[in-house]
């Protein structure tokens, strides 16, 4: 072996040997980084934290029971593990009531139906129970579609109330009850969806008319579902419901359905309640009153089987009642949307300059698109309608004299 | 006694010095080793060198041992169970100790390999290595086909493995793979059939999917890399080796003490006095234990050091779990088959009353087409020998220009693929922004 050699040969090994101790430092230093995060978790600040406001509310021999780790809510009922405790110590302790999250406790009388052990927290408030990072577990994270429904939430949505969006959840077991104690937001849409008659044109809750699509498991959608097109700004389902109750032609234009004109904190507690509609797999113990049905109270049911078998029966069975009240046959419109057919027979006339018989017969604008497509009537059935349009009308005159005479 | 003994004996098979004092020490810890005996005494520099092989291959091969090890750790921790696959696989992210790093790594990993097992087959072309060079008895282009089909056992691992989360970015990645697949005349859509287990992306898709790749393809590639290994000592070393003799004049070698094998036992005596190539053997090469074994045991060091830091860099994603009424716009195929996906698109044309099946050219005819060509090239390569083991040799200039040219093409393709696709697949610069999605909040 030549000199040379040998020194051509210790250069490789001097230059490799120097590598081998440079990746194996930085492999030391990645090492070091990897276990100094394992070892602070953002958690375990907050559980330090935890422990020195209990010594100082509760003191010492109180602050020393409180435990340590990672803590979780397993619900088996409903495939739930919920991580949230784990910074949110306080939840069931007393004498936490005054201090600020996460560490206060929970309000008491809400607990007393939905214990933590059987509810968990986020079938209630929302967010990703995996997550032990706050920015996820509050659910504001990529690809999370759950966000904690909370204060931040209602306030980026300007909704006033900061605790109704929260209420979309209480939905999930409360949806077939007509009222439910503190959820006003909620109740309200439900009340509106009973005043202004939603189920003439569509299904909820099993029941109601098949001009618009089955709203029962609308909650089910997804966001993509949705044309955001229209919509200015921030592309949301939540958006988008607000949007569409307030005006829907504003998002479709060529929508059959009225606008109400409904308050912006109206059309909020509509899109809430309709995004609460999922098909939720409940175990039969957590549905209230076990019941599974919206069943309509009394007074719904008599005002249907008045319109459905008065006078007026015929326009409610053909729909007609979904747009147009027949007001002296007892029909009442589901949204006013065409004009009181009492009057059609002078209507029609001073509208169209033709008899009403013509009209029916062969119909322009509007009502030829839907008698052709939504309300296909036969002959015959066009001269019924005729017949008691007619009829309605005479009524109709009766009234209005006997109103004159009163006077 | 005896047990002490024998343990010893074996720590001694396991174990090697790591600074021979001598030859022959050197050459003791190769021959009595049995992790090592695989490996020749001496190694030629050429082929030690960087700049021949870039150690593409090693690399190949700690990724497949990082992703095995992480691989059987997240075994104990994964299910494959449609309902439970997610939800463990956010376990793994939030509370398994180090678990988010595990996933991460194996992910990191596996992307690695499929790139690094691609540059390793560029490396092999474009020296020409999958040519026979002047030893007797090898049989390089073999090695060149078993390289193909490690390929695409990488290409398979990887592809099994990317369902397994269960979110989004799984479910609609196979969905789209198995379509391309479902194109093929007659038999696509048995072949989709029998790849899903069923007509659907459901449990029997995922076991199939599981078992292939914790099993089938990991023990396929194993074997495949050995016998790879094999082919290698077979084939008279790296192919660089054999050019570096053909540079050295043949010389008379001195005679060389030597014992031979008869019938009878072993004689000593002399070897037959022959020409030799081996004359420079002192000068061109070096003893394996250590300078290979450091060699490789610092490539282990900084693939392992590099994918531990990537993966803290580019955490693995996770996306909403796997829902099949909602399509994420765009879908796309893992990014090793965007190039593919790409020209799936590109040729669907309509001519007159003919469609031409994108999915059907793109999907079949090109990666049959282009592994075919693969398997054939070396057998059709006229050049000499002397262009084996050498960067861009001229003889085979117009072969490397084809060769650069197909890859170069796959590379540009797949860049548009994962970069530049948007929504609906139209065509997004880097600086324009995609139009936002829509949440539900
Ligand atoms: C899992 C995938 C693979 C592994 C782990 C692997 C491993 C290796 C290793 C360790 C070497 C020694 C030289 C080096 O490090 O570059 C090598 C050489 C070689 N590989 Fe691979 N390889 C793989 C895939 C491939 C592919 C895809 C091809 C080609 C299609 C291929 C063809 C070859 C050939 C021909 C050689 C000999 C090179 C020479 O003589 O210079 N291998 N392989």
């Amino acid at each position: 072996m030549n000199h040379k050699n040998m020194k051509q040969k210790l250069e490789f090994v001097i230059k490799d040997k120097t590598i081998v101790s440079i990746v194996s430092i930085i492999f030391f230093i990645v090492t070091g980084y990897i276990v100094f995060n394992y070892m602070t978790p953002e958690w375990k600040m907050y559980q330090n934290e935890f422990q020195s406001v209990v010594e100082e509310k509760l003191g010492v021999d109180r602050a020393a029971t409180v435990r340590g780790g990672l803590q979780q809510v397993y619900v088996k009922d409903l495939g739930v593990t919920d991580r949230c405790i784990t910074c949110h110590m306080g939840m069931e302790w007393k004498g936490m009531e005054n201090t600020e999250n996460p560490y206060r406790s929970h309000p008491k009388e809400i607990l007393v139906k939905h214990p933590i052990s059987k509810f968990g927290c986020t079938p209630c408030h929302g967010g990703q129970g995996y997550a032990t990072e706050m920015q996820s577990a509050h659910g504001f994270a990529p690809f999370w579609e759950e966000p904690l429904l909370g204060k931040e939430l209602a306030e980026f949505y300007v909704v006033s109330n900061k605790k109704a969006m929260m209420q979309m959840n209480c939905n999930t077991c409360h949806r077939y009850q007509k009222e439910t104690n503190g959820m006003d937001v909620i109740n309200n849409a439900k009340q509106i969806i009973n005043n202004k008659g939603c189920r003439a044109c569509h299904i909820v809750n099993g029941r109601g008319g098949t001009v618009g699509p089955d709203l029962t498991y609308e909650g089910e959608k997804s966001a993509e579902q949705f044309n955001y097109e229209r919509i200015k700004g921030f592309a949301s389902m939540f958006t988008w419901h607000v949007t569409h109750f307030k005006n829907p032609k504003e998002l479709v234009p060529e929508t059959v359905m009225p606008s109400f004109g409904f308050s912006s904190s109206d059309a909020q507690s509509l899109a809430l309640l309709v995004m609460s509609w999922k098909k939720a797999k409940l175990p039969i113990e957590y549905i209230p009153g076990n019941n599974f049905r919206d069943i309509p109270s009394s007074e719904e049911s008599e005002k249907e089987e008045r319109m459905k078998n008065g006078p007026g029966a015929f326009f409610v069975q053909r729909r007609c009642f979904v747009c147009h009240s027949v007001s002296s046959l007892g029909v009442e419109a589901a949204a006013q949307i065409g004009p009181d057919l009492a009057l059609a027979v002078e209507d029609v006339q001073s509208r169209f300059g033709r008899t009403l018989d013509d009209f029916l017969m062969k119909p322009t604008g509007t009502m030829d698109v839907v008698l052709s497509t939504m309300i296909p009537l036969t002959k015959e059935e066009r001269l019924e309608a005729i017949g008691k349009l007619r009829q309605a009308y005479e009524l109709k005159k009766k009234e209005r004299q006997s109103v004159v005479k009163n006077k | 006694m005896q047990f002490a003994e024998q343990a010893k004996k074996i720590y001694n098979k396991l174990v090697w010095t790591w600074n021979p004092g001598s030859e022959k020490e050197s050459g003791d810890a190769i021959v009595k080793n049995i992790l090592l005996h695989w490996f020749p005494n001496k190694i030629s520099k050429g082929s030690l060198s960087w700049n021949y092989s870039f150690y593409l291959g090693t690399v190949s091969f700690v990724l497949f041992s990082i992703l095995t090890v992480t691989g059987m750790i997240l075994m104990f921790l994964y299910v494959p169970s449609v309902e439970r696959a997610y939800s463990s696989v956010k376990d793994i992210e939030f509370v398994v100790a180090f678990g988010w790093l595990l996933r991460s790594v194996h992910r990191i990993s596996a992307h690695l390999m499929v790139a690094v097992v691609f540059l390793h087959m560029v490396r092999v072309f474009l020296t020409g290595a999958y040519k026979n060079g002047t030893s007797v008895g090898s049989n390089r282009p073999v090695n060149w086909i078993v390289g193909i089909v490690l390929l695409l056992s990488t290409l398979l691992l990887s592809f099994t493995g990317y369902l397994l989360p269960w979110d989004q970015l799984a479910y609609w990645a196979i969905t789209v793979g198995t379509n391309i697949a479902s194109s093929a005349p007659v038999v696509g859509e048995k072949i989709r059939f029998f790849l899903l287990g069923g007509n659907t992306i459901n449990q029997n898709a995922l076991i199939r999917f599981y078992v292939l790749h914790v099993f089938f393809l990991p023990v396929l590639v194993l074997f495949l890399f050995l016998y790879h290994m094999w082919r290698i000592r077979k084939d008279g070393g790296l192919a660089i080796a054999d050019h570096e003799s053909l540079n050295q004049k043949p010389e008379k070698a001195l005679p060389v003490k030597s014992k031979t094998y008869s019938l009878l036992g072993i004689t000593n005596g002399t070897s037959v006095h022959v020409q030799t190539t081996m004359v420079n053997e002192e000068e061109n090469t070096v003893s394996s234990v250590p300078h290979l074994i450091r060699r490789l045991w610092l490539v282990t060091l900084a693939t392992t050091a590099a994918t531990i830091l990537l993966a803290i860099l580019f955490t693995a994603p996770l996306e909403e779990a796997a829902n099949p009424s909602v399509t994420p716009n765009p879908a796309k195929a893992p990014w090793y088959f965007l190039w593919l996906q790409e020209i799936v698109t590109d040729t669907t044309l309509k001519l007159g009353f003919i469609t031409i099946n994108g999915a059907f050219i793109g999907g079949i005819v090109l990666p049959t087409l282009l592994i075919a060509l693969a398997v054939w090239w070396p057998y059709r390569d006229p050049s000499g020998t002397g262009s084996a083991g050498v960067w861009f040799s001229s003889e085979r200039k117009k072969q490397n220009y084809a060769f650069i040219g197909i890859c170069v093409v796959i590379i540009i393709f797949t860049v548009i693929g994962t970069f530049l696709r948007g929504p609906y697949w139209n065509f997004y610069w880097p600086w324009e922004s995609w139009p936002t999605m829509p949440v539900k909040f």
